[in-house]
């Protein structure tokens, strides 16, 4: 267990590594960088006072010495400090995870409490109208992409009862009842989506599930079918369900960049479009390799899971 | 009982006209106090250093915290030098047949930091933007350097008076001094310190600016116009999403729009949601044009540009592309939106304004005496930013190019390489949109036509233009002025380096109960907040 733990943590830190260099490069692969959006904005563009910009930033130097200083940069703890802002990296983005950690999580929580249950009981009544019904349901969840049930939420909102949601980010400690509405939304857009995938992929797992032996040994044992559906055959099942709760909730952390636009929640996802729409190279680094190792972490997280969740997963060379 | 009726009518018309003005009065009488959630598209892309940016989204957020030495009117819609009052400087005098310009300043001003404000700080300000030989510091970029290239020395003979020593006559310098772009920093504060705070003197003081998210801002107990400002804080909203914007103001979680922001569809749609919303229609001083680059060929030829500016029906754009929303104009927004440009019946002498088909068959033998038909095209290639203002103009004028025996294909240009892109000259044709700081011809026509100017995309250099544009600077007879500004217009639009299709409108939206919220006729000078004041 100890040397598949270390096996996975080497290989994420090689990954990150990857991460950096290739997100480095892209960036500045990109046409354009902080100094023609500083100019954009004025409207003309100054080659002395550019080459006075460039210098002041450190993009005057060779980028393979800018990749260097940003690597023994993040080793003492420094991240940059952010081209538009002029202000220390970490002190921008630091208020933006708390937010997009807690709109992924409540998505997925949406996803779960609805996917899981709809899952199985479109499994255990197949081919029934009910089963039919939420397929459909599932389908359109799968079709809708969830800014433009987000927008379609807002819309509605103002039409019918002429409020939205909260415009600025309102903190739990400040006003519980209006931070959970200002998140509900969102979450319910995302989650519906995402609900879909977890309900196709619980049923399709129950089924083959309940073909299995056991499954008809529980039952002629005579346990209750409830019993044998949430005890037996869920268990079994739920691994997969796990490995896609898993890659969605990863997928969220990045992913959210048009559902925080459109609910204006001051998240990592739209600010990182921002930044990178002005090449702002600190800010968009940092959060990619935040991004990037939590998208990591929560994948050995449910490589882990297995183990709890079944058994006969061993970790290691046995 | 006939005189009884009458009785009672005099003695009730006389109590609503005893009782209407002093409800009008108190009507309109302003209340202190309250908030006010004003509208913001993208967050302050240089913070508050006005100097350093050419964009309304950093300038109209940051008026509250700053002053000029004068302004247009807060309370008049139009701009000139008529609605000029003081604001830093309590009066001004031109001496020496306009050479020196001599500001008296106000004594009972505070920075937001309790230092004193004098004259040193007028002079700091100006020699920095002007990039004087002994300024004491230099900004990062300087867009409006030129606008006070006629400035030889700056003064402070004490501490509430500056003199403006003029190279030239330059009548419309004061009208510099009056943008929304000109507000004055503080010398005891590095410039750079403007891009993450803001030391002003003006109505507001800034609380907390978070980044994507929201400017605020808290009455300044110390103004200097006693009594303002009315209210007691504003927050500028950043809501990326135009859905979510209108949203948001429509449900009245802000009260006030964006300059610039409110087409006229979407104005209809909110007015049609919201009835009492108040939506007034101004002149955003903001052009669509054709640039065309003159050094380049196919460009470099007149001819070749004439056809350009005969082929596009400028009237079907405006119903195309902005619904109505536009006006037709040269290089200066026409009257009642400006006040120097060409008004309709004079454009239609010029080229591209005529009747459609008749224009269009001038193009079409132009371009056939050059050997061109739609069968056998031209091909170009037309530039413009690759974003859906400029690129929904762009494709209008591909297919009307395409009618003349013009192939234009599309290059969409990310916004980070535009200017520089239109600033080296690295086009044929590009689709533009041009933004006046000041409805002022110096402060177009050297910005955008002079030889050498960075913002001169088509790069255009002509003796003749470059002495008119002079001629009419110095000219301090402002009828003869108009003269001369009028014949320079008309010039340009016969060289064609950069026709003029449209100007724009605002339909700038506030609730009722916002009063003193007046938008002006260019979207850069208002929005002091000063003498905003709500009643709910």
């Amino acid at each position: 267990m100890k040397t598949y733990l270390a096996q996975r943590l080497g290989i994420a830190a090689l990954t990150l590594f990857g991460m950096s260099v290739v997100i480095f490069v892209l960036l500045r692969i990109a046409p354009g960088d902080i100094v023609d959006i500083l100019f954009s904005t004025g409207g003309y563009v100054n080659p002395s006072e550019r080459a006075a910009i460039e210098k002041e930033l450190g993009l005057d130097k060779p980028i393979w010495l800018q990749y260097v200083d940003w690597l023994r940069n993040i080793a003492t703890g420094d991240l940059g400090k952010s081209y538009r802002y002029d202000l220390p990296a970490w002190e921008i983005i630091k208020p933006l995870f708390p937010v997009t950690l807690e709109l992924a999580i409540l998505s997925m929580i949406v996803a779960v409490v609805l996917g899981v249950p709809t899952g199985v009981i479109s499994a255990v009544r197949q081919d029934t109208t009910l089963d039919y019904i939420l397929r459909v349901l599932s389908l359109a969840g799968l079709a809708m992409p969830s800014f433009w049930l987000g927008m379609v939420i807002i819309l509605a909102l103002v039409a019918w009862i002429g409020w939205i949601p909260p415009m600025t980010y309102v903190p739990a400690r400040e006003n519980f009842k209006l931070h959970f509405i200002q998140f509900a939304l969102p979450a319910l857009a995302v989650g519906y989506r995402s609900s879909a995938l977890i309900m196709r992929i619980t049923r399709s797992a129950l089924l083959e599930v309940m073909r299995e032996d056991y499954i008809r040994t529980a039952r002629a044992k005579g346990q209750g079918e409830r019993t044998v559906i949430w005890r037996h055959a869920l268990k079994n099942a739920i691994l997969p369900v796990v490995t896609v709760i898993g890659i969605e909730f990863a997928f969220l952390i990045g992913g959210l960049i048009v559902t925080e636009t459109v609910f204006n929640l001051p998240g990592v996802a739209r600010f990182l479009v921002q930044a990178i729409a002005w090449r702002d190279y600190p800010i968009v680094q940092t959060l990619v390799m935040f991004t990037a190792a939590i998208v990591i972490f929560s994948n050995l997280a449910v490589d882990m899971l297995y183990g709890v969740l079944d058994p006969r997963v061993r970790y290691g060379g046995g | 009982m006939a005189s009884w009726h009458f009785a009672v009518a005099v003695w009730t018309a006389l109590a609503v006209l005893a009782l209407y003005p002093a409800g009008s009065a108190l009507a309109q009488t302003p209340k202190p106090g309250g908030h006010l959630n004003v509208m913001l598209r993208e967050d302050l892309p240089q913070g508050f250093a006005v100097h350093e940016t050419a964009t309304v989204s950093s300038s109209f957020p940051s008026m509250p915290c700053f002053n000029n030495l004068v302004i247009f009117d807060q309370l008049k819609r139009q701009e000139s030098l008529d609605t000029l009052v003081g604001e830093l400087a309590e009066k001004w005098s031109w001496q020496d047949n306009y050479r020196n310009l001599v500001f008296f300043l106000r004594k009972d001003v505070k920075w937001h930091d309790g230092k004193p404000f004098t004259s040193k700080d007028v002079k700091y300000t100006f020699d920095v933007v002007r990039e004087a030989p002994d300024a004491p510091a230099k900004l990062r970029i300087n867009p409006r350097k030129d606008w006070y290239a006629n400035v030889e020395a700056i003064e402070t003979p004490d501490a509430s008076t500056v003199v403006f020593h003029l190279k030239r006559p330059q009548p419309s310098l004061l009208l510099m001094f009056a943008s929304g772009y000109t507000p004055i920093y503080a010398a005891h504060v590095p410039p750079a310190s403007y891009r993450t705070a803001c030391m002003g003197t003006g109505p507001f003081k800034l609380k907390e600016w978070r980044k994507g998210e929201y400017v605020d801002y808290v009455k300044n107990p110390d103004y200097f116009i006693k009594g303002r400002p009315y209210l007691d804080t504003i927050r500028y909203l950043v809501i990326e999403n135009r859905g979510t914007r209108m949203s948001a103001l429509q449900s009245g979680k802000l009260d006030v729009s964006f300059p610039g922001e409110m087409t006229k569809t979407i104005s209809e749609q909110i007015k049609k949601a919201v009835p009492q919303m108040v939506v007034t229609t101004v002149g955003q001083t903001v052009s669509d044009n054709i640039i065309m680059n003159v050094k380049k060929p196919p460009f470099d030829n007149l001819k070749v540009r004439l056809a350009v500016s005969y082929a596009i029906d400028r009237r079907g754009l405006i119903q195309a592309v902005h619904q109505g929303g536009a006006v037709l104009g040269a290089a200066l927004p026409p009257k009642p939106w400006g006040i120097w440009g060409i008004g309709e019946q004079g454009l239609l002498a010029l080229p591209g304004y005529g009747k459609p088909a008749d224009e269009k068959a001038k193009a079409k033998k132009i371009m056939s005496e050059l050997g061109y038909s739609p069968e056998k095209p031209l091909k170009v290639e037309i530039g413009t930013r690759a974003i859906a203002i400029y690129v929904d103009m762009a494709s209008f004028v591909i297919n009307e190019l395409k009618q003349v025996g013009i192939e234009a294909t599309l290059k969409q240009v990310e916004s980070a390489q535009w200017h520089p892109m239109a600033t080296r000259g690295d086009y044929q044709i590009g689709a533009n949109l041009t933004g006046l700081g000041l409805d002022d011809p110096d402060a177009n026509f050297f910005e955008n036509y002079a030889c050498g100017s960075p913002r001169n995309y088509s790069q255009y250099c002509n003796e003749q233009v470059m002495k008119m544009i002079e001629a009419q600077s110095q000219e301090v007879n402002n009828q003869k002025r108009l003269e001369l500004v009028l014949a320079l217009q008309k010039k340009l639009e016969e060289d064609a380096p950069r026709p003029i299709l449209d100007w724009r409108l605002d339909y700038f939206s506030n609730w009722p109960y916002v009063h003193n919220m007046i938008p002006q006729n260019n979207i850069y000078n208002f929005g002091r907040m000063q003498d905003v004041w709500r009643d709910k």
